[in-house]
């Protein structure tokens, strides 16, 4: 039976007090996966995992010295107790990590079977009476007297009724292991069945399997199969019929298995986003939030049956169509389909973000309904799997591919009895093949793989694709489906981020990370658009948002995509050599808009509101060469990769440096100037002296400086790298000491100082088509974080104590005009103590796709947006950043939440933050050094978790 | 048949009247016929009416209740007639205009007295706020053009209310906003271009006409003209050079084809 379930793809967890070598010899199982056993022994002190060679340990509580002779002392001191009431009882087994104390130590109760447990129970009742005591239940409490007395800080009493045991575990500390480890395989807690046949009260003491019923498995389904003399916990199914009845239990789940049925969501609300109906105005814009991406392909969440409303795509990642400024992200063959016109008001789409699966429940025109589950698989990026349920009307497709939108150049065909299509761009090409098998159901099941191949350079051969296919095919659907899940249970390991307190912002944030994880990959180049893979928008162009708003959260839980994101970059070094040498520059020039060849495709010119206007950014918007290098600093500070420190990541330092000093003016008095720039606020073009492009670059120069010093290229001589330093100390920045604000550019202070924040009717907003162009260039109106940039990324190198006067002057001459905005002021806001205005861009921010608040989330979701979310939780909230070899942590928690809990990778240890309004506790695993607030003294945290206290502006250590 | 009926006076005013009459009623393959209420005199009204080989019928007095009956006949798709007998004479309309706007449930066309149809009808601007009236417009004007080689162009205007929130990279930005706005508000987003503009709607329709030469001007209206309400049916009316065909929320008749789909032709609208 075991066997059959982990075949299947069951997950199965055996709870129980005794040892391994007991419970292994009755179950004699070795499974061969994917589903996976799991044996929690010893109450709760050891797990182990079962597989075709046996039991291997995965953990095991070791009680120290002297939590050994506390146990011991304890026991003792009980039986003397006992003793001294009239009670003969015994230790009759010091088992690992407690000591078993038998309450009724006579030949006759010796070895009883759970089946007397009544009869037992009024033996051992009566025995207690006759001595003065009232039942179990003070038996216990006796024994956990003892045990505190004994110097056992957290004592597990438990009672089987013939016995009671003192010790360090009970039966929750499996149940909490369990939980924690089907969230690592991407199993909510409402996918779960806890059985046991000892819920109830017995003899007045919570029935051990009780204690399975942790706070995280409210959501599980409990039942009983035992006698339950006094009913049972409420929540928990009393089914009774003993072992028949469980093993019944069993083998309906498995029946269900092997006919096919649609996995179920558990429905958390925290982890899933429903949409209900449908709506034609926003139902594209739905279709993006819903999308399904595994680095390799995003699908849109258009539903399965046709409406001519809806917007059914594949978008292929780093395959272009077309060249230069009009180049678009290929569309590739559509695989979630099915025939039929949809019934819109019988339309439901549910996205389950913690296990990366999109269910939906709709019925074509007059039809019963279709239920259906769908994925596009993490764990084999390219790969997509469909089921389906219903009426065979509702079923029937003439192909398991349909071509894109643009046709021209695909081609189709059948190879191996599986179905494949091949689109050809310029460059490149992708080509799918799927296959679609029916089986009989409640109505019928369909049952669709794909597979996806794609080359940015060479349109690939159908025959690989239908051989990805076939080898999806061999794994087949339950196997991939347990590989996703547990492929996205093991990022959001990685990645979680939780406020307790606020649900709605907690789905929000969910909702980014997992369109985040979703759009970037693990391997190869990874050309990152701004909509990534949910959305033909912005072509898939790749601006500074990739390097400055999305890599830092994938460093920090999935350093590997990071560097996927960088080795872009690091491709394209020559056309950005190239691009330096053709402005006369020395260095490397990276593009401000980029595809395929990572040369600038941004357009000179375009025609917008009725007028050709140019466009200037590719030509002036320089600071994305110091926004690279920052991407590759970023990278190395959290990861401490010393090959990318030595190697690639020297380059881009010291190309980036090479281009700034060729780039900057020295006047006569010996001060460095960057003339003729765009910085981030694009409302004003070819400034001077722009104060975020100077001290970036400045930082840029320091940096390479740096790094030379330290791995120092053949090719460098030291008069160089002396330069860079020089130069960057010459380089102005506008920083004014008596008003600690920085200029944002040379001649700003001297525009006409509107203060956008009283004349908007709201912001954001696009402060140009409310001013007009000429009256934005005049005027003190920023559109995005400019000058404040530089406290978000390298607040080193601004003034200390600058942010404060900074924000309060630019936060209102800001109109927000850019989606990248407001969740970068959100951090600094919460940087600054300022948490009511924090809090405020935080929510605005986790809108605008949830809202469609740019009315164009149709073309994408803003992924640039969805990662200053993160880093507003994480660098602003949290206040985590690296420093040196240790990470940093300055929280500041809102009123209005309980608790922020992120994880993150930081140098290859996970670890675990969690901030409460007076408590920070750290866990780190490998161990590292924190440094709390502005304190310059390390400490370690470890996986058994760093404690510490606020006292007033200062943090403690709290002793374990 | 169904025809076209151009309300004529006794003044210039009536040769456009006929032109444009008889230009709509060619894309619609319908008739057209002429009526005149005798007021000052018909020599001018029957000289058009014959110049243009258009049946010309009297209609007794009053005026507006005449003309209003004749409208309301069963056959008539689309009523033409003109906004005011001189150049200079009343703004937005004159009288009859204005209460046959109010009261007839069907679309009229305004045609200014100096309007010249260049080439025929080759092009219809069509604003569009992303509301139902708006929408019913485009819908019926969508109608017209569909067999037709007529280019629809659709204009937005945001005001201060309706600007975007965010403009991260202006050309693909607008782009997207632009392509996104068409899906949501024209059946057939792929035949039409869209304009966009910002400033006062009423300017920004007139300016545009100008710019893409368009030849008529379609408007969706509640046919409410009290303050606050058809601020830009006021303001083209008032001053635009070229017609300007006035479709009603509910309109009884549709330009399409008998059992046009009412879906198509609604669920783009906003309510």
């Amino acid at each position: 039976m075991l066997e059959s379930l982990s075949r299947k793809g069951f997950d199965i967890a055996v709870v129980s007090g005794t040892s391994v070598d007991n419970v292994d010899s009755q179950l004699l199982a070795r499974p061969e996966g994917p589903g996976r056993l799991y044996l929690c022994l010893n109450r709760g002190s050891e797990v182990f995992a079962v597989g075709p060679e046996g039991p291997v340990l995965l953990a095991r509580r070791t009680a120290t010295a002297a939590e050994d002779e506390a146990m011991t002392a304890a026991a003792r001191l009980a039986i003397e107790r006992l003793e001294g009431r009239g009670l003969h009882a015994a230790i009759v087994a010091e088992r690992l990590n407690r000591r078993k104390l038998d309450l009724i130590p006579e030949p006759e109760w010796a070895d009883p079977p759970k089946s007397l447990i009544g009869e037992l129970l009024g033996a051992v009742e009566l025995r207690l009476q006759d001595c003065g005591l009232a039942g179990l239940a003070d038996v216990a409490a006796l024994a956990r007297e003892c045990a505190l007395e004994a110097g056992l800080v957290d004592p597990r009493v438990t009672s089987d009724v013939k016995h009671v045991e003192i010790g360090l575990t009970d039966k929750s500390d499996s149940a909490h292991w369990i939980f924690e480890e089907l969230a690592l395989r991407g199993l909510g807690p409402g996918n779960v069945l806890i059985a046991g046949d000892e819920f109830g009260l017995v003899g007045g003491l919570a029935g051990s399997d009780s204690y399975l019923l942790v706070e995280e498995a409210a959501p599980a389904t409990a039942f009983s199969v035992g006698v339950e003399p006094n009913g049972v916990p409420e929540g928990v199914v009393a089914l009774g019929g003993g072992p028949a009845a469980f093993r019944g239990v069993l083998e309906d789940q498995l029946r269900r298995r092997k006919r096919g049925e649609l996995p179920r969501s558990d429905g958390d609300p925290e982890w899933t986003l429903a949409i209900d109906g449908f709506d034609p105005i926003l139902e594209r814009a739905h279709e993006a939030v819903l999308t399904l991406a595994d680095g390799r392909i995003g699908t849109s969440g258009s539903p399965l049956e046709h409406d001519r409303a809806a917007s059914p795509r594949v978008l292929v990642s780093g395959v272009y169509a077309g060249e230069g400024a009009t180049s678009h992200l290929l569309e590739a063959p559509r695989w979630s389909h099915l025939a039929g016109e949809l019934d819109r008001d019988r339309l439901r789409r549910m996205l389950d973000l913690r296990s990366g699966l999109l269910f939906e429940e709709s019925a074509a025109r007059g039809e019963a309904g279709v239920r259906s589950v769908r994925f596009s698989s993490v764990s084999r990026p390219g790969t997509v799997a469909l089921r389906a349920e219903g009426p065979r009307a509702s079923l029937q497709t003439t192909r398991p591919l349909l071509l894109p939108g643009n046709r021209e150049r695909a081609r189709s065909g059948r190879l191996r009895t599986r179905d494949w299509v091949q689109v050809v761009a310029a460059h490149g090409g992708v080509a799918a093949a799927a296959h679609d098998r029916f089986r009989p159901g409640s109505g019928i099941r369909l049952e669709r793989i794909g597979a996806y191949v794609a080359d940015p350079e060479t349109a690939p051969d159908p025959m690989w694709a239908v051989e990805a296919l076939c080898a999806a095919e061999d794994a087949g659907f339950e196997q991939l489906l347990c590989d996703h899940r547990a492929a996205w249970g093991a990022r959001w390991a990685d990645a979680d981020v939780r406020i307790d307190g606020d649900p709605e912002l907690q789905r929000a944030v969910r909702l980014a990370l997992f369109q985040l994880m979703g759009s970037a990959r693990a391997d190869g180049e990874m050309a990152l658009g701004a909509r990534g893979l949910t959305g033909p928008g912005y072509r898939g162009h790749v601006f500074w948002d990739t390097d400055v708003f999305v890599l830092p959260f994938l460093v920090a839980t999935r350093p590997q995509a990071a560097r996927s994101l960088l080795e872009y970059r690091i491709r394209h070094l020559s056309a950005a050599r190239h691009e330096a040498r053709q402005s006369g520059r020395a260095g490397a020039r990276f593009p401000w808009e980029s595809a395929r060849s990572g040369r600038d495709v941004t357009p000179s010119h375009a025609h917008l509101h009725g007028e050709n206007i140019p466009i200037r950014t590719g030509e002036l918007e320089e600071h994305i060469v110091a926004d690279v290098a920052w991407g590759a600093a970023c990278y190395l500070d959290w990861t401490g990769d010393d090959e990318f420190r030595r190697g690639q990541g020297l380059t881009i330092f010291v190309e980036t440096a090479r281009y700034w000093a060729s780039r900057v003016r020295l006047d006569e008095a010996g001060r460095a100037h960057i003339d003729g720039v765009i910085g981030p606020d694009e409302y004003h073009e070819d400034v001077d002296d722009n104060a975020f492009t100077n001290v970036m670059a400045r930082w840029n120069l320091r940096r390479a400086a740096e790094a030379v010093a330290k791995d120092a290229p053949l090719e460098l001589d030291q008069g160089e790298r002396e330069r860079w330093l020089a130069l960057a100390d010459a380089l102005v920045d506008g920083y004014d000491p008596a008003t600690g604000i920085y200029e944002q550019f040379a001649g700003f202070s001297e525009l006409e100082p509107l203060v956008i924040e009283e004349l908007a009717p709201r912001r954001p907003i696009a402060a140009e088509l409310l001013l007009g162009p000429g009256r934005l260039r005049a005027a003190q109106v920023v559109k995005q974080t400019d000058a404040l940039m530089l406290h978000h990324l390298v607040p080193d190198e601004v003034a200390p104590g600058s942010l404060v006067p900074n924000l309060r002057f630019y936060e209102p001459r800001t109109a927000h005009g850019s989606s990248l905005s407001p969740g970068i002021h959100a951090a600094l806001f919460a940087r600054a103590g300022m948490l009511p205005e924090a809090l405020e861009l935080l929510r605005l921010t986790s809108r605008i796709d949830l809202d469609d608040l740019t009315q164009t989330t149709a073309a994408g979701l803003h992924l640039a947006a969805m990662g200053s979310l993160w880093q507003a939780l994480a660098f602003g909230f949290a206040g985590v950043r690296p420093a040196g070899d240790g990470l940093r942590l300055d929280p500041r928690l809102p009123r209005a939440w309980r608790a922020l809990e992120l994880t993150v990778r930081f140098r290859g240890s996970r670890v675990k933050v969690r901030v409460e309004h007076d408590a920070l506790t750290v866990s780190a695993d490998p161990p590292i050094r924190v440094l709390v607030g502005a304190s310059k003294r390390g400490t370690p945290a470890t996986s058994a978790g760093l404690r510490l206290e606020r006292h007033g502006r200062s943090w403690r250590k709290v002793d374990p | 048949m169904n025809k076209v009926l151009a309300e004529i006076d006794n003044s210039a005013a009536a040769r456009p009247v006929l032109a444009v009459a008889r230009a709509f009623a060619d894309i619609l393959s319908v008739d057209v016929e002429a009526v005149h209420v005798r007021e000052d005199g018909e020599r001018n009204a029957r000289a058009a009416a014959e110049a243009a080989g258009i049946g010309l019928r009297s209609l007794a007095r009053p005026v507006v209740e005449a003309l209003a009956e004749a409208g309301r006949s069963p056959d008539v798709v689309a009523v033409v007639l003109g906004a005011r007998r001189v150049r200079s004479g009343r703004r937005p309309a004159g009288h009859v205009v204005l209460e046959l706007a109010l009261s007839l449930p069907k679309p009229l066309v305004v045609v200014p007295p100096d309007a010249r149809l260049r080439d025929g009808l080759r092009r219809i601007l069509v604003p569009l706020n992303g509301g139902r009236t708006t929408a019913v417009a485009l819908a019926e004007t969508l109608m017209l053009a569909s067999s037709q080689e007529i280019e629809l162009v659709v204009l937005h205007v945001h005001d201060a209310g309706t600007i975007p929130l965010f403009s991260d990279q202006r050309q693909h930005e607008v782009e997207s906003w632009g392509r996104e706005f068409l899906r949501r508000h024209c059946p057939y987003p792929e035949r039409v271009r869209l304009e966009v503009r910002i400033g006062s709607p009423g300017e920004s329709v007139l300016q545009v006409a100008d710019e893409t030469s368009s030849d008529v001007i379609a408007l969706g209206w509640s046919q409410d003209l009290s303050a606050g309400h058809a601020a830009v049916v006021r303001a083209v009316l008032e001053r635009s050079p070229v017609p300007v065909l006035l479709v009603p929320v509910g309109a009884e008749h549709s330009f399409g084809p008998a059992g046009v789909d009412e879906e198509l032709r609604y669920e783009h609208a906003v309510a």
